[in-house]
């Protein structure tokens, strides 16, 4: 994979963007369907293999999964990501009673044999599995807004889910690595809320955890990060030593690409549902110039979608962001 | 103490997110005779500090949350010396997460920031229908209806709110304000909202502005 990002670098148009869940529509079924089925999984991410210049396949950006493992309720839609809906930990005894499960339990199995299968229908480019960062999953764990005020007052406790949370992770990105993974994308999108001081506190360290355990030459993590702070906390997000990182439409990403430094392949930022799902074929085609036009110049740039690509997204405009890439 | 520097100390405290401090310092000044129009007035400029720094990227969000709780649990304390003394916050909104959606952080931001300018908020929670939402106006007398979505597949929801304004004929007895991670200034537009909010700040203003 170091080869790989070495190629990346080299070619001269090169679009990655985080797309999964818009196969539903090619497929016929539900978006429903698709989370509970890893034959589904592994067909949705051929079929958009096959139809797009993508430079690597990546799995869904479902960040429901992990928490549903430790026990929270989660929300199924027919047509939406799934939202967690509970929380379950509040306090600190909760915390220390927090049981790691099992990181091929519920759902997260069916995503291990997803990416099993898909590795044998996919092979001309990497896979990416998607798993969410420890600061998102343990927001999730005791409650998206509480977490941020908890990080003032309850640090401990925080720390204790932290920890608990990584430990899991690590284990669900060794599960896909043995399935055949190339690597991970690593969403951290709470972590955008935090100041740098508190990134450093309660995200960073995690995801360099993570990061230390899992990533080698043969499996590489992208961190993924869409909050508007990002471009304020790169040098605390650099520390968590990810190969690949991924921006969201929130910030500049001509200013993130004159901060990175200049060997580390970053990615980003069209607006996945201003533009892929509202937008024409016209404006994507414009806004994805417009992108080139500011960071092509920078050879470690990879143009991509901000977030991932909602599922009712119009392949109209998804074709458009690839051909107007292909036509720069 | 004296009086300007006990609210100074309250802005300062409500800022610093020290809601302990701050309902002390509101029962000092309390006892001291300090009028509940000055207490109010000085969280709500340390509030108004806070979203100035929000918006500018300086403080973020966990900030934003305890000073909003350290608001919050002041308000409490001088809000029965407010109604008593006829003092009525500038107006009443209604808040929530449309239909189908259950995500609240940005809805609960923009809620904290409403109260941090001195609105009124009804906060009906997530997942609300138009008819909820209209109810909740009509009962409250809100002018500003407050409309939150994350989700691609319920932004088209809002719509339904306007909707269902003109169909009953009341639609220019509310303000519509819409906002969340897939709105769009033409999305809003698209719908017929009166104001998209990029973010709680700006919502804050817009709302503040309207009473």
């Amino acid at each position: 994979m170091y080869k790989w990002l070495d190629d990346i670098v080299k070619m001269p148009r090169k679009a990655m963007p985080i797309l999964s869940f818009p196969a539903v529509q090619l497929m016929g079924i539900s978006v429903k369907d698709l989370i509970s089925s890893a034959e589904y999984q592994a067909q949705a991410m051929k079929i958009v293999a096959d139809r797009t210049p993508s430079v690597a396949s990546v799995s869904l950006m479902d960040l429901s999964v992990e928490a549903e493992c430790f026990g929270s309720n989660v929300v199924v839609y027919e047509d939406e990501v799934p939202a967690v809906v509970d929380t379950i930990v509040s306090s600190e005894d909760d915390a220390k009673m927090l049981v790691v499960p099992p990181a091929n339990s519920k759902r997260a199995g069916i995503c291990i044999d997803a990416i099993s299968l898909a590795t044998q229908l996919i092979t001309d480019r990497p896979i990416f599995a998607g798993v969410i960062g420890s600061f998102s999953l343990a927001g999730r764990l005791v409650g998206v807004t509480d977490a941020m005020v908890y990080c003032y007052d309850e640090p401990d406790m925080m720390k204790i889910v932290l920890e608990k949370s990584t430990q899991f992770i690590i284990d669900y990105c060794n599960q896909f690595k043995r399935a055949g993974a190339n690597g991970v994308v690593i969403a951290e999108p709470l972590a955008g809320l935090l100041s740098p001081a508190f990134a450093e506190e309660f995200s960073t360290p995690y995801i360099k955890a993570i990061v230390d355990a899992v990533q080698d030459e043969n499996f590489i993590v992208v961190y993924h990060n869409c909050g508007n702070t990002a471009l304020r906390i790169i040098d605390t997000i650099l520390q968590v030593g990810a190969k690949v990182y991924h921006f969201g439409n929130a910030v500049d990403m001509e200013e993130v690409m004159k901060s990175m430094p200049k060997d580390i392949v970053t990615m980003g930022n069209i607006d996945p549902a201003g533009q892929i799902r509202n937008g024409t074929v016209e404006s994507v085609t414009k806004v994805t110039n417009e992108l080139l036009d500011k960071c092509s110049k920078y050879q470690n740039f990879v143009i991509s979608s901000g977030c991932d690509i909602p599922p009712l997204a119009k392949w109209e405009n998804i074709d458009a962001f690839f051909r107007a890439v292909e036509n720069y | 103490m004296n009086m300007q520097q006990i609210l100074v100390d309250i802005s300062n405290a409500l800022q610093a997110g020290r809601a302990k401090i701050v309902k002390e310092l509101i029962g000092q000044a309390l006892e001291e005779g300090v009028s509940v129009e000055l207490i109010l007035n000085a969280m709500l400029d340390g509030m108004s500090i806070i979203g100035a720094k929000f918006k500018a990227d300086e403080i973020f969000v966990p900030e934003v949350l305890i000073s909003a709780r350290a608001l919050n649990q002041g308000l409490e304390i001088i809000k029965p010396i407010l109604t008593e003394t006829g003092v009525k916050p500038l107006g009443n909104a209604v808040i929530g997460t449309i239909k189908g959606d259950l995500h609240d952080i940005g809805k609960n931001l923009v809620k904290m920031m409403l109260v941090g300018v001195g609105i009124e908020v009804i906060d009906l929670g997530v997942d609300v229908s138009a008819q909820d939402f209209i109810k909740a106006a009509q009962d409250n007398q809100a002018k500003v209806i407050c409309i939150s979505a994350l989700l691609t597949t319920t932004m088209t929801n809002m719509k339904e709110v306007i909707d269902e304004l003109v169909a009953r004929g009341i639609r220019d007895q509310y303000v519509v304000m819409v906002g969340g991670a897939p709105i769009t200034s033409s999305f809003a537009k698209e719908i017929g909202a009166d104001h998209y909010a990029p973010d709680a700040a700006s919502a804050a203003e817009v709302a503040k502005s309207l009473f």
